[in-house]
Parts: C-alpha cells; sequence; structure tokens
C-alpha cells in the first residue's frame, strides 16, 4: 500500500494487467514513445516493446474497429482516445460494431477505451467534455468513471476483465491533484456496485467522477447538515440499490453530474427514485448539472458552465431548507 | 412443396417501407394447375412490379383478391391446392406461420369471448386504489398543507393527522423530520394503526394483518420506517407463477356472474340404459360411416334441445327489464383446455337444426378445435344454454356456474350401474341392476322458479329414458 | 493513369495446379457456386412468397469473386464479408438450412432472429457479422490482422467493401493503419460498378480504386470478378504474401451487380446493353464452360452436382421451414456478454 495519484493508479493497473496477461495491449495516438498525452503509458513502450504499447496513425476509427477485430481474435486491448472528445470520431464503431456484436451473433468484444473526460482548465468545446451519458444509452457498452485512486486501478483491471466493451472515463482534473492510499497487489473493484463517499442523514448527493470531490467540499462547509454522498462509480450498469437506499435514508436527494443537463444520466436517477422511491420523498429530486451549451474557453465562462461548490451548498440548503 | 392440403398465397413485402400492392394481373385462375414456384400472378407496388410465385404444387382453389385491388402486406391472395371453393381456411406447414402476436391475441379473445367478456375488459389491469391521506393531502390553502409523499405514509402508518403536526418546512410544511419527531414524542393516536395497503395494489376485502406488531408510540428513532414488503414477494414455500388472460377472463367472469345471477340447482336421477343400449349399437354403424363417436354427451344434448323447445325461459335471458326468448338454441359446451390450465365455451349454433349424428359432429368438431386454439370469437359467442360435462372424472353432483348473460346450465355426471327399484308390467316391484346418472339445472332464479326447472328436468329424464331405437 | 496492376485472365488446367488447386478443388468451386446462387435464387423466391420479412439482398454476377476469394483463404484465415459475399459463406461451411432460417428470422438462423437477411456470420467457422454501415468491417479485419501480427501467428485477414462504401472514410483509415504497419490483410473491393443508384464516375476519380493502394505504401491489383480462377490466383498470391510479413494488398475485382440494390430496386437505372454485355460473362457459366473444355467435366458429373445442389437446397429449405421462431424472452437475452462468452475459438 502506498500513496499514489489517480494517474498513477491508473498507470499502475495498466502496467500490472500487461504484466500478467500477454493478451492485454494498448494503442492509441502517441501512447508509445512520448507516453500518452498524460503520461498515463510513461515508460511501457521500454517495457513492453512497440507491439504492445503501439503509436498508431491519427485514426480514432482505426484504433477502435482495430481494437475491436484484435478483441474478437482474443486479444485484450486498451485502447486510447487522447482526449474524449475525440470518441465521436469513432462513435460509429463503438455504437454500431462493438456494442451489438455480442447480441447479434454471440461474439463478444472485450475491450477497453481509456477516455480522459472532464474540464476546469480551459480545455475549450473540444477537451473537456463529459460524454458518459451518450455512451450509457447505448445497450451492449459499459461506463465506468472513477473518482478515486484506488477504484481508478480496481475499476480498470475490471474493465480489462471483462467480456464487454468498457468506456473508462477517467477525469482529467483528477489525474494529479487527487491522491489516496492504493494497494499495491492486483485487485478488482466491481463494475455497477456505488461506494458510499461518505456516510450522513439528511440529505443525499448522488454523483461521480471528479464532481465528487466538490460535492465533498460543499458538505464541509454545511456543519449543521448530515450529507450522504454515493459515488456510484459507473453509470451503466449503476447501483440502482445504493441510490435507493440512500433516498429512502434520508428522503432528500440531490443528483449531481458535471455533463450537461438535458438528456444527461442524472435524469434517469432522478426518474428512477420518483418511480420506486416516491413513497419516501420529503422533497422534490433535484438536479445540478451543466447549462445545455459546449464547454466554454474563458475561465469565467468555465466556472459558470462546471458545477461549483457553492452552487451544491445552494441546492443542499434548499433541499434541506424545503 | 406439392401438397394436397390448401397453401395461402399472400401479399409479399417488396422492401422495408412497402405496406401494400396491387394486383395487377392473375396468370392463372381457379381451377387451372399451377407448378411451385411458377408465376401465379403480378404485383406492383411503390418500389418495383413483381411476379409472385406459387408456393406450393396443385390447382388454384381460390383467388380472394381481384385484379386491380391494393392490400395490406400479409394479406391472403389465394389458395392453392386443397378443394376448389374451400371456404375454411386450412393450416398448412408450408405456410407461414402466424405471427404469435396474432396468435396470442387470438387465444386471449377467444378466452376473454368464451366466458362473454370483452377483450378490453379481460386484459384491463385493476386500477390501483389511491391512499387515502394522498387523497386529503393539498385541500387547506394554509401552505401548510402540502403533505410529501414520505410524510404520508408515515401519518397513515401511524394514524396521524398531518395537520396536527408543528411543521418547520418551508412556509410550516410538516416535513419527515417533523413527523418523525411527534410520533417520539408520543404524539401518534393511540388505536392501533390501519394496515398500509402495499402501493399499486388494489384494496383488499378485508385488510390483512400489519406485517410488523402494531407499535403505537414511541417509534424508534431511526432507521426511517421501511415501507411494508412488496406483495410482489412469495413467501417461503410459495411459488407465483403470471395470471394468464385467460384465467383473468374466466376469474372475472366466475364472479360477476355470481354476483348477478341467484344461483340455485336443482338435480334428477336419470336410468339411461336404453340410450346405452341404443349407443351401444349406433357407436359401430356412426364411426364406420361417418367417423364420429355418439357420445352420451350429444345424446343428452339432442334431448336437451327438444326440451328447451318446450320451456322458452330456460332457453332465455332477463335483459334488463325485458324477458328474451328465441326461436334457436345455441348450445355451449365447457370444453377443458389441453393444459388443463383453463376452459373454453364454444358454441353449436342452430343446435335445434341438428339430429343426433349432427350434434355428435358438432361437438366432436368444437371440442378438437378448441383443443387446438383454432376457434375463431364467433365459435365462442352468442351460446343461449350451456352443458357442462365434469361427469368424466366420476363426480355424481355439482353446482357449475352460469355463463352470463345464459338463464341456466346443464351439468352431466358419470353414469354408473346401481341396484334400482322397478315396476315390471304387473305392477310388481323388484330390484334390476341400470345405468343411472345425475343430472343437475343450475338456474337463475330471478327468471326460472324451482317448480318450472323441476318440470324442465322431468321432461329431459323423461326423453332420456324413453329414448327410442328410431329417434334421432 | 492506371497504377494498379491488372491482372492476365485465367489459363490452363496447368496454371491452376500450380496455384494449388486439383480437379476436385476446381468442382467443388463449380459446385460452391451453384449453391451460392441457388440459396440466392430460392431465398428472392420466398421473399416473393411473403416468407423473408424486410429486404432481401442477393449477389448474382458475384459468386466467382466470393467463392474465389474464400478457396484463397486458409483454415485460420478470417474475414468479414458483406452482403454480396453469400459465397464465402457458402465456402466457408455455413449450411444453407441456416441461411434459409436467417432469412425467415427463425430461431436457427445464426444471429436467431435478432438480424436479418445477410448480417450473420458463424464465428467458428472464422467469419465476424457485418455491420449495415459499410465498409465498417473494414478496419474490424484490419484489427483481427493487427492481433495475428503482435501473436506473431501466420494468419491472415481478408476485409471486403464496395466501391461505394470506398468513398468514406473508415476505408481510409484502415488501410492506412494496415500498410504503416505491414499488417497481414487483404483488402477484397466488390466493384460491381453500382452503389445502389450511384455509378462510379460520382463516387469515385481514379481509374481503378485498386490505384489508391499505392496511396498506402502496397501493391493494388485489378481483376476480372466473373473469372473465379484469376480471382482465386490472386487473393492466393496476395494472402501469401501477407502470411509471410510481405503486408496488405488491395485487390479491386470488378463485376456488375446484376439485380438491383435489393430486391425491391428494378434498377431501371442500369443501361440495358450493360446487362445484356455482362450476362454474357456469367461467372458460374464461365466456369462450365472453363471445366468442360480442361478437366473435361462430364454430362454424367455435371448431372451429379446439379442434383446435389437442387436436394441440398430443398432439404435446406424443409429443415429451416421446421424451425421456430424466436422465443420473445431471447429479445433481452445477451446484450452484455458473460466470461463464459469468450470461451470461442479465437480466444483460446
Amino acid at each position: 500500500m502506498a500513496e499514489k495519484t489517480y494517474l498513477q493508479a491508473i498507470s499502475d493497473g495498466l502496467r500490472q494487467e500487461m504484466r500478467r496477461d500477454q493478451r492485454v495491449f494498448c494503442l492509441g495516438e502517441d501512447v508509445g514513445v512520448y507516453g500518452g498525452a498524460f503520461k498515463v503509458t510513461l515508460g511501457f513502450q521500454e517495457e513492453f516493446g512497440p507491439w504492445r504499447v503501439l503509436d498508431t496513425p491519427l485514426s480514432e476509427t482505426a484504433i477502435v474497429a482495430g481494437a475491436t477485430g484484435a478483441a474478437i481474435m482474443g486479444m485484450r486491448p486498451v485502447a486510447e482516445m487522447q482526449f474524449a472528445d475525440f470518441v465521436s470520431c469513432a462513435w460509429d464503431h463503438l455504437v454500431t460494431v462493438a456494442a451489438k456484436q455480442r447480441w447479434r451473433v454471440g461474439t463478444p468484444v472485450p475491450i477497453v477505451l481509456r477516455l480522459p473526460s472532464g474540464g476546469g482548465f480551459s480545455g475549450g468545446p473540444f477537451h473537456s467534455q463529459n460524454p458518459e451519458s451518450s455512451f450509457a444509452h447505448i445497450p451492449g457498452l459499459k461506463c465506468v468513471c472513477p473518482a478515486t485512486p484506488e477504484d481508478a486501478k480496481g475499476l480498470l483491471i475490471s474493465a480489462i476483465e471483462d467480456p464487454n466493451p468498457v468506456l473508462y472515463f477517467e477525469h482529467k482534473h483528477l489525474y494529479r491533484r487527487i491522491k489516496g492510499e492504493v494497494p499495491d497487489e492486483r485487485y478488482t473493484t466491481p463494475i455497477g456496485k456505488a461506494r458510499i463517499h461518505q456516510e450522513g442523514e439528511d440529505v443525499s448527493v448522488i454523483t461521480w467522477g471528479a464532481m465528487v470531490y466538490t460535492a465533498a467540499e460543499a458538505a464541509k462547509q454545511l456543519d449543521d447538515l448530515s450529507v450522504e454522498i454515493v459515488d456510484l462509480r459507473s453509470i451503466m450498469p449503476w447501483d440502482k440499490e445504493a441510490v435507493l437506499a440512500s433516498a429512502r435514508k434520508t428522503s432528500k436527494v440531490l443528483v449531481l453530474h458535471e455533463d450537461t443537463r438535458s438528456g444527461g444520466f442524472g435524469g434517469e436517477i432522478a426518474a428512477t427514485i420518483g418511480e420506486e422511491a416516491f413513497e419516501d420523498l420529503d422533497a422534490p429530486v433535484k438536479r445540478i448539472a451543466a447549462p445545455d451549451t459546449p464547454v466554454p474557453f474563458s475561465p469565467v465562462l468555465e466556472k459558470a458552465f462546471i458545477p461549483q461548490v457553492d452552487d451544491v451548498v445552494a441546492g443542499l440548503r434548499e433541499l434541506a431548507e424545503y | 412443396m406439392a401438397t394436397g392440403t390448401a397453401v395461402d398465397v399472400v401479399m409479399p413485402q417488396m422492401g422495408v417501407s412497402v405496406s401494400e400492392g396491387t394486383i395487377t394481373k392473375w396468370l392463372k385462375q381457379v381451377g387451372e394447375e399451377i407448378e411451385a414456384d411458377e408465376s401465379l400472378l403480378e404485383i406492383s407496388t411503390d418500389k418495383v412490379d413483381t411476379e409472385v410465385p406459387s408456393p406450393a404444387t396443385g390447382v388454384v382453389s381460390e383467388i380472394l383478391v381481384q385484379e386491380g385491388e391494393t392490400v395490406e402486406v400479409g394479406t391472403l391472395l389465394a389458395r392453392v391446392g386443397g378443394e376448389v371453393g374451400a371456404s375454411a381456411p386450412a393450416p398448412d406447414a408450408a405456410s407461414p406461420p402466424p405471427e404469435p402476436a396474432t396468435q396470442a391475441a387470438a387465444d386471449a379473445a377467444n378466452a376473454a369471448a368464451s366466458e362473454g367478456v370483452e377483450v378490453a375488459d379481460a386484459t384491463e389491469q385493476p386500477l390501483a386504489a389511491p391512499t387515502e391521506t394522498t387523497g386529503d393531502s393539498g385541500s387547506a390553502g394554509n401552505g401548510k398543507a402540502f403533505v410529501s409523499p414520505v410524510v404520508a405514509r408515515i401519518a397513515s402508518e401511524h394514524g396521524i393527522d398531518p395537520s396536527q403536526v408543528e411543521g418547520t418546512g418551508r412556509g410550516g410544511r410538516v416535513t419527515k423530520k417533523d413527523i418523525l419527531a411527534f410520533v417520539e414524542g408520543g404524539g401518534a393516536a393511540p388505536e392501533a394503526p390501519p394496515a398500509r395497503a402495499p402501493s399499486g395494489q388494489a384494496e383488499a376485502p378485508t385488510p390483512a394483518p400489519p406485517q410488523a406488531a402494531p407499535t403505537p408510540a414511541p417509534a424508534p428513532p431511526k432507521p426511517a420506517p421501511q415501507p411494508v414488503a412488496a406483495a410482489g414477494e412469495p413467501a417461503p414455500g410459495e411459488t407465483f407463477e403470471p395470471v394468464t388472460a385467460m384465467r383473468r377472463g374466466i376469474a372475472e367472469h366466475m364472479r360477476r356472474s355470481l354476483d348477478t345471477s341467484a344461483h340455485v340447482t336443482s338435480a334428477i336421477e336419470v336410468d339411461m340404459s336404453k340410450v346405452v343400449a341404443i349407443r351401444a349399437k349406433l357407436k359401430k354403424e356412426y364411426e364406420a360411416a361417418y367417423g364420429v363417436n355418439p357420445t352420451y354427451l350429444s345424446f343428452i344434448a339432442r334431448a336437451t334441445v327438444e326440451t328447451l323447445r318446450d320451456y322458452p325461459w330456460v332457453n332465455g335471458e332477463l335483459r334488463g327489464d325485458r324477458i328474451v326468448t328465441r326461436n334457436f338454441v345455441n348450445l355451449g359446451f365447457a370444453v377443458e383446455l389441453a393444459d388443463g390450465k383453463g376452459l373454453i365455451v364454444p358454441v353449436v349454433r342452430n343446435a335445434e337444426t341438428l339430429n343426433l349424428l349432427g350434434l355428435a359432429k358438432s361437438v366432436a368438431d368444437v371440442a378438437r378445435r378448441a383443443r387446438d386454439k383454432q376457434l375463431t370469437p364467433d365459435d365462442v359467442s352468442g351460446g343461449t344454454f350451456t352443458i357442462t360435462n365434469p361427469g368424466g372424472y366420476g363426480t355424481f353432483h355439482g353446482t357449475p356456474v352460469i355463463s352470463q348473460p345464459q338463464a341456466a346450465i346443464l351439468g352431466t355426471y358419470a353414469i354408473v350401474k346401481r341396484p334400482w327399484v322397478i315396476t315390471d308390467e304387473n305392477g310388481v316391484d323388484a330390484i334390476a341392476i341400470r345405468s343411472i346418472m345425475n343430472l343437475t339445472l343450475t338456474y337463475d332464479h330471478r327468471l326460472i322458479d324451482g317448480a318450472l326447472a323441476g318440470r324442465f328436468l322431468r321432461d329431459l329424464r323423461e326423453r332420456l329414458q324413453s329414448w327410442g331405437e328410431k329417434d334421432y | 493513369m492506371a497504377i494498379a496492376r491488372v491482372a492476365e485472365p485465367s489459363g490452363s488446367l496447368q496454371d491452376a495446379k500450380e496455384w494449388g488447386l486439383d480437379r476436385e478443388d476446381l468442382l467443388q468451386m463449380y459446385r460452391n457456386m451453384l449453391v451460392t446462387r441457388g440459396v440466392e435464387e430460392r431465398g428472392h423466391i420466398l421473399y416473393r412468397q411473403g416468407k423473408i420479412p424486410g429486404s432481401f439482398y442477393t449477389g448474382r454476377g458475384n459468386e466467382a469473386s466470393a467463392v474465389g476469394v474464400a478457396t484463397a483463404m486458409g483454415p485460420d484465415d478470417v474475414g468479414t464479408p458483406l452482403h454480396r459475399d453469400m459465397g464465402v459463406h457458402i465456402t466457408r461451411g455455413v449450411e444453407p438450412w441456416r441461411i434459409f432460417a436467417q432469412y425467415m428470422g427463425r430461431a436457427d438462423g445464426p444471429t436467431r432472429g435478432k438480424d436479418g437477411n445477410v448480417h450473420m456470420a458463424d464465428h467458428r467457422l472464422g467469419l465476424i457479422a457485418m455491420v449495415s454501415h459499410l465498409p465498417a468491417m473494414l478496419p474490424v479485419a484490419v484489427g483481427c490482422a493487427l492481433a495475428f501480427r503482435i501473436r506473431e501467428e501466420k494468419r491472415v485477414a481478408v476485409g471486403w467493401f464496395g466501391e461505394g462504401a470506398a468513398a468514406r472514410g473508415d476505408a481510409h483509415e484502415g488501410m492506412n493503419f494496415a500498410g504503416v504497419r505491414r499488417l497481414p490483410v487483404v483488402f477484397i473491393c466488390d466493384n460491381n460498378q453500382w452503389a445502389y443508384s450511384t455509378p462510379t464516375h460520382l463516387g469515385y476519380a481514379v481509374e481503378h480504386l485498386a490505384d489508391r493502394a499505392a496511396a498506402y505504401g502496397f501493391e493494388g491489383v485489378v481483376v476480372d470478378g466473373t473469372d473465379v480462377l484469376a480471382v482465386y490466383r490472386e487473393t492466393k498470391r496476395a494472402i501469401e504474401k501477407a502470411r509471410e510479413g510481405g503486408g496488405p494488398t488491395l485487390i479491386e475485382s470488378q463485376t456488375l451487380r446484376m439485380e438491383g440494390h435489393a430486391v425491391h430496386d428494378d434498377a431501371f437505372y442500369v443501361p440495358k446493353e450493360l446487362f445484356e454485355r455482362w450476362a454474357e460473362r456469367d461467372p458460374i457459366e464461365r466456369l462450365r464452360t472453363w471445366l468442360r473444355d480442361n478437366v473435361d467435366m462430364s454430362d454424367d458429373e455435371e448431372d451429379e452436382i446439379t442434383s446435389y445442389v437442387k436436394k441440398l437446397l430443398n432439404d435446406a429449405l424443409h429443415r429451416a421451414e421446421e424451425s421456430p421462431l424466436p422465443e420473445v424472452s431471447t429479445l433481452t437475452e445477451g446484450v452484455y456478454a458473460t466470461p463464459e462468452d469468450l470461451d470461442t475459438p479465437h480466444h483460446k
């Protein structure tokens, strides 16, 4: 056990799996010699060689489709999109080929797509997005969004082990800012099981990714309020039971995400609470999410876009006083 | 693919977006020979004009859609093989199988219709009863009256009037914390709390005992009360299976019948010895000549139809403030389904026009089609009187439920040999071995009195006991 | 300006032998082409009889191309055939009755009613099911080749696309990646001259699509797609080159789509004379003549093959019609794979 950054945890998990399982290889733009745009695979090519740490042309389609073909042939590809935003170029191969192959013809496609996502550093409209809800809507795909270093490693290993296409959203804002104890040995974190980030009695926050920390900071500022924070860890599949249990416990729920509001996955969560825990609610389920715009560049605009601690404090107060 | 039985020719789907086609020309007419895959007709669609090849070798037996007509994809256009001019559909292995949805719908319709229920009724879900507390909420306009779902539930569980609780929420609303504090402080009504109907379920006729022991105040401070276990979970040792549309239809109809008619049952013993003897003779003849078994049921049906002529009310109906009588008898027969999980009542129409042979054939036919699920909605509607025959299992008595809106139902039971007191020509009593059967008539006392029912049964017995060799 | 090599037509029996075909192989290719056309003809009849829902596509005119390529593939090679390539499924051993069951949406089709027409594959036979988004399977074939290269296996992937799909980005990305890494993949472009109703001059501006291969750093070959032995020879050459580490080849197989895009399309936009000219080069008739001239295929042999095919298809049709419709409960099954699903030949 040692303290590691979120980024080191991802890197360690991937390296451990590549050492353990010859079928695992990674591919993507600049992942080899350069070590990846965020240096997740730094030093990998020296250790595993150019055919297991594969620099590809600037070709998201070829990366995802290539990973798909290799997976069907028995490999365990871990492909990197340089930024999650660029996955749109490979939409067809994820959604049309990889997601449907198992259901149509029984051929599993065990690929992992690493997607550096999220904003907070003036990345602008094409380097800051959180597109997870678009893919959570596609039957056949799984979407995981770790928040802690420990989960980042455990979920990556689970994703590699999983027989399905798994989109692994790694939040760029957490890469080097978040540190935590990470076990040295190999372990898995189950996909589809939430984690209670902190227990509370009065209000529940349901969230994932970087927003876990925004929620925790907001809760800290409200000493008179006992806030429970549920970190979903994966949104497809998502841990409905954990969410409903928390909703039944506190009767007041805030759903928080960095993705834009309309059609965001928070809507699915709120609707499910309304359907299945209606008689336990003491206030309407509240959502805090980014407004329905592209991600802006200028810091002042971006601050207005990404939900801030103050927004969450206000939302929690409103629920408490309801 | 050559076949002796008729094979359907249907309008093909020429392209995903195409929904209909027009017959431009029949290349063969009824009565002409055709080879499998030889062109039978020409069609025209939005996308393409094409020929339709015959699915079978044989004679074109029917053409159902004429040139120039436009019909939907899947419409039956013609039949090849079978008898020329045959009108009864002849399902065949070579014809496309019916779509499951259609078959299921037909089954449901049959099931519902057999019980005289509208199809819509059979599929309608019972509406959930709204909980009283929710219904009462929001009536006052003081800003305090809105009761949130969880507060409503806690109030209901503890028999509390939320308006008696001090509210600390926005505008004085009673929050969950407020009502829990109220409960803790002993503010709850002392009487046992009423059982809460599980959400989404209609209220049970008699309240079920509460799952947890009724505990008046104080309640434990936390955790918050959990909802009562959903009714959707079987108890240990129990198994749930879904209620089919047919079972729901039967259940609804049986209940409604008992709620509608004043059911009374009368029984009579019938000496069937003559019928037994005559049937034994006829059986060989009918089976050889007509391939049909003259069952006891067909004898009873024949005698019943004759007797009903003299008792029009028994074949009648109480419709509002009118009494309906008829000059025909549509005779229903209760038939158990092959899987033993339901019954259906196919109807032999105009049974008064059929002799013994005709009835035997008709009964065999509807029973077979009922078991093979080939009945059409017409086959199971319009009955005026019903016979049910549980005697096959040896039962000697029963009180069947009337098929609404009819006035009566006849039950027939096992024929058993019994020692029977008879009086010979010289007026001397003696004990003989006779084949005896019980008959019951369950009738709606709103329309039929006991004396009328008794006379009907007496006449029916007389007909059966005096069955002559020439009676058909 | 043409860059690609234009392949010479098929020659004598001696040539065929040189490329590894004996007399029985040649008769088997003929048989496979007849079964291919027969399956599609029967399917077309079933469609017009209303027994096949949805759309129906055939590959009439493409039988030599599909059978020629598939015959050149080795048992451990894999491929992603498309909707004109029924001959690949037949040659790889997919039983016709399962194809009919697939057409009719029955439980015994390779997709068990979940997908229709030629959207199928039996992965046990080294085939990967196509999607409608052409040429999405081309870079997937490249990925298969990538796996072979990483594991240093002597296996080859074959990816198909049409001249219409050649306009899409995936074709470029797949071929570029394969060229850069010299992957063991062979690209087959079924150039049947019509992308639905769009003619070639509205689809691309080079003389031959195979000319593009030079831009990706590998060889391009143009072959007459109605000449099964020439197709076989060129594919065999390309596959063996790829197997030995020589990198990809793009083979453009020229045919004419002899029917509409699907059977609801009467192809009015194709000039009649074009159909007439290409009908004279019917691939099956060409092979039949060649077999009679070069390997003395007798009347008896021909009859035997014809009746074998007829019986095979009749039996297949009966068996398919006995196949049940899928249980509705299967609809929601298999959206996600389980670890047991990974127990396939490819994954061992």
